[in-house]
């Protein structure tokens, strides 16, 4: 098996190069021969998916059977390994998850290359830019980290998966990422493509407008599946602690958000057209950057794979990346001028680019903050820390200054807005906030106790900003239908969403992501308190009280544990047990922190098991109280659900999808008339 | 007698509230030192059972928040004890001033051109014709459909 498995991925990489190579002459030839030779690339490139289907299965299957002759499956796996675990063996470890990420890629291409009707033209320029992403990857997985490299003696038993890599999140935590880290490989595709071919107008982006969101929201499910995973399993009391790697994966997800929302610049004004080909050439190479950071060993970080020599294939192949962007944008970048100017600081647009100058800000704070370890070794030789209470400090502005202008902008109006409309629009919001604002400090948010509590006082604030516009613009669209349709104002606000998916779903990722910075304002007044329990003993945490039960082992294939069962009472009255584990794994002898956690929408009681005291023989609890921390998850799944809403198509459209086609088949200048816009039914 | 208890009385609360306060210096200075061990976490966060580094820090953090109150100092005797990477802060001074400098750069910078952008379409709509004259009709039909999709 291991043998099939390494033919197919050489089989995948010569039809990928096949791919590649064709697409390029196809590309410059232009002629009846050239689009022949597309086709047969095209083909291959399908083919390239079969052969990485199969390499990862042989991968899984071999995890799956305890196939130790596999270097990879020992490393990684055990023979008491639950199945999901083995199951998600093929992304644990280095090899194994760049395969993942080139069957991720080849099949993200599979789909494209399917549905090349949609523009023949376009998807076989597309094809070979991803082909040329797969050929490096399957060069990686072939020549520098082979998945299907095999041991001289067969051990018995594994080395056993990561013991903090062994919780159902992270069965699911890491594919989420990698479908967003290698989901913008698309747009990028379609951009470079677009680009080269000075394809006239915006069907780049009406096409690519889905697989943008979806590898956006791929991308945010992945950010917060990881940060609930490091609540729930790494036991420090918080979610994200601004590692390294944390921030790889942050980056691309901030330009891709400026993107996400700059697209719409140029498909309604034509305008920004070469911000967003940047924006979308940044996102790709942050990505790539991501994965340089996470497996080079460049940085320093609890997620990072080990040191290896693979980070030099990565700059070669990021050098490569932006050659090709900046001479493509060279060579045409006259095709980008743009069509409209801005008319007025005090419109919609210009909110779009304070918007894009936020979200590039941060990315470059959280760019600069990760790399400078780095950059100060090379001018003073040792290596500065840079840490969470840094990036606190330098991105809670950035992020306030933003909340500020996701509460602002949809108040402008497109072109000009004008003073009076503004005061009519903004004064119900800012007066509402000004009094939430006040309303705080009896309940103890006062701005004046620090910089933490200004912080989570100004976000509440700017929160409640951002909530009223949201809900006055449903009302106020509300109000214009319940008119029209008769009916009230809540059957006004459902039709007014359903004909405008793609904005109020918008509206609800506003809200989710603002209840999630609710969720994260409520740090300021975290508390908590470790102590030593032995039975009958009490821990008092804010109105909470823990009394020691008991202390208990346990032991099975994969682990031993030790427990402790604390009895929780609040404000005396009993209301839950609670039972925090350390667990030893077997195969890794590596220790991992099971973390109780009693929840509400107000805070959570979150307690740790630290150990026994070696003295006393009596467990070390580490108690903590998170205020809001449930609004985040919360606002997660706000954004996911408000991501959803705008990807479904509009109300009116699914009536009339033969005028939208027709209006879409007229910008076909390639007699491509099966465009599907943005909004048409599927 | 009772002179003695009121003594005694505040003494003792001037004590609790220097406790308190030390206690909060220790977790706002503990806050910016990293645990040496090796497992990249925060001194007062790192929880894994026999770290070798972490119990020794803690006490010295102890000693030193209590021995001075200037955290600065504090942290100057952990950068000297452990290396300069036990202190998560780049310092506000020479090289690591840089670290605080850029992201607010990069910002300054991007407003600057954003402003120069602006200030340039303004310039170039006062010289030429109106833009309207230069769309596609078809393109623009198709941003009609786009305004009446994001549009009431």
């Amino acid at each position: 098996m291991p043998l099939l498995g390494d033919f197919c991925l050489y089989f995948a990489l010569a039809l990928a190069a096949y791919c590649f190579v064709v697409g390029i002459l196809g590309f410059i030839r232009k002629d009846e021969i050239g689009f022949r030779l597309a086709e047969t690339g095209r083909r291959a490139g399908m083919g390239t998916f079969f052969a990485v289907t199969i390499a990862a299965l042989v991968l899984v299957w071999a995890a799956l059977n305890n196939d130790f002759s596999i270097a990879y499956i020992q490393q990684h796996s055990n023979r008491a390994l639950p199945i999901p675990y083995k199951i998600a063996v093929l992304w644990s470890g280095q090899e194994g998850s760049l395969l993942f990420w080139s069957w991720l890629l080849a099949t993200y291409a599979f789909v494209l290359r399917v549905r090349h009707k949609v523009d023949t033209r376009l998807v076989a320029t597309t094809s070979m830019v991803l082909a040329g992403v797969q050929v490096f990857f399957l060069l990686l997985t072939c020549f520098v980290a082979n998945p299907f490299g095999m041991m001289s003696t067969v051990a018995a038993d594994g080395n056993g998966l990561n013991p903090l890599l062994q919780y159902p999140e992270m069965v699911i935590h890491p594919p989420m990422l990698y479908l967003g880290y290698v989901g913008f490989s698309v747009p990028f595709a379609f951009a470079l493509a677009a680009l080269m071919m000075r394809y006239p107008g915006e069907k780049w982006i009406h096409i690519t407008r889905r697989w943008t969101m979806v590898t956006w929201l791929f991308l945010t499910c992945g950010i917060a599946l990881g940060a609930h995973w490091a609540y729930a399993v790494l036991g420090w009391g918080g979610y994200w602690g601004w590692d390294p790697v944390e921030n790889a994966s942050l980056l691309p997800w901030l330009s891709g958000t400026a993107f996400l929302h700059s697209v719409m610049m140029q498909e309604k004004r034509g305008m920004m057209k070469m911000w967003n080909m940047w924006l979308i050439f940044v996102t790709f190479m942050l990505s790539i950057l991501g994965t340089l950071l996470t497996r080079s060993g460049v940085v320093q970080s609890v997620h990072a794979f080990a040191q290896s020599s693979i980070g030099s294939w990565f700059y070669a192949f990021l050098m490569i990346i932006l050659i090709v962007c900046v001479v493509a944008f060279v060579k045409n970048r006259r095709h980008l001028e743009s069509e409209n100017k801005l008319e007025s600081l005090v419109s919609r647009e210009s909110s779009f680019l304070f918007n894009n100058l936020v979200l590039l800000a941060a990315c470059f704070a959280v760019l600069c903050g990760t790399l400078f370890p780095i950059l100060s070794e090379w001018v003073r030789g040792f290596r500065i820390t840079v840490g969470a209470p840094f990036f606190n400090k330098v991105m809670l502005p950035i992020g306030l200054f933003l909340i500020f202008l996701t509460a602002v902008g949809p108040l402008l109006a497109w072109r000009k807005t004008s003073l009076g409309s503004l005061k009519k629009n903004f004064a119900l919001p800012a007066g509402l906030s000004v009094l939430v604002g006040v309303a705080l400090i009896p309940f103890g948010v006062k701005p004046w106790n620090g910089i933490a509590y200004l912080y989570a006082w100004l976000t509440f604030v700017f929160s409640t900003l951002v909530i009223a516009t949201i809900v006055s613009e449903f009302i106020r669209g509300g109000r214009v239908l319940q008119g029209k349709l008769n009916t009230n104002i809540f059957g006004g606000m459902y039709h007014l969403t359903r004909r405008n998916m793609r904005r109020y779903g918008g509206y609800i990722v506003h809200f989710g992501v603002i209840l999630a910075c609710i969720g994260i304002a409520g740090q300021a007044f975290n508390q908590e308190k470790e102590q030593e329990m032995a039975q009958g003993d009490k821990l008092q945490i804010g109105s909470y009280t823990l009394v020691g039960q008991e202390y208990t082992e346990d032991d099975n294939a994969n682990y031993g544990s030790n427990a402790a069962l604390l009895d929780v009472y609040k404000n005396g009255k009993y209301l839950t047990r609670l039972s925090p584990e350390h667990r030893q794994f077997k195969a890794s002898n590596q220790g991992t922190t099971i973390v109780a956690d009693y929840s509400t929408l107000k805070e959570d009681l979150y307690v740790i098991y630290e150990g026994l005291n070696p003295e006393t023989q009596h467990p070390i609890i580490k108690a903590f109280i998170n205020p809001l921390v449930n609004w985040l998850w919360i606002g997660v799944l706000t954004v996911v659900f408000g991501t959803g809403m705008a990807l479904v198509p509009n109300a009116a459209q699914i009536k009339s999808p033969v005028t939208v086609t027709a209006a879409a088949g007229a910008l076909d200048p390639g007699g491509g008339a099966s465009m599907r816009p943005a909004g048409a039914r599927k | 007698m009772k002179f003695a208890a009121t003594i005694l009385a505040l003494f003792l609360s001037v004590g609790s509230l220097m406790a308190a306060d030390n206690s909060s210096r220790f977790e706002s200075v503990g806050g910016k030192i990293m645990c040496s061990c090796g497992c990249g976490q925060m001194l007062l966060k790192c929880n894994h059972v026999g770290c070798p580094n972490s119990a020794t820090m803690i006490r010295q953090l102890h000693e030193q928040v209590a021995a001075t109150d200037d955290d600065q100092a504090v942290l100057n005797f952990f950068r000297k004890e452990w290396g300069v990477t036990a202190v998560v802060e780049p310092d506000r001074h020479g090289f690591e001033l840089l670290a605080w400098i850029l992201p607010f750069a990069g910002l300054g910078v991007g407003v600057c051109l954003l402003v120069m952008v602006v200030h340039k379409w303004h310039v170039h709509e006062a010289g030429v014709k109106p833009a309207e004259t230069r769309l596609d009709p078809h393109l623009e039909s198709l941003r009609a459909r786009a305004r009446k999709e994001t549009e009431i």
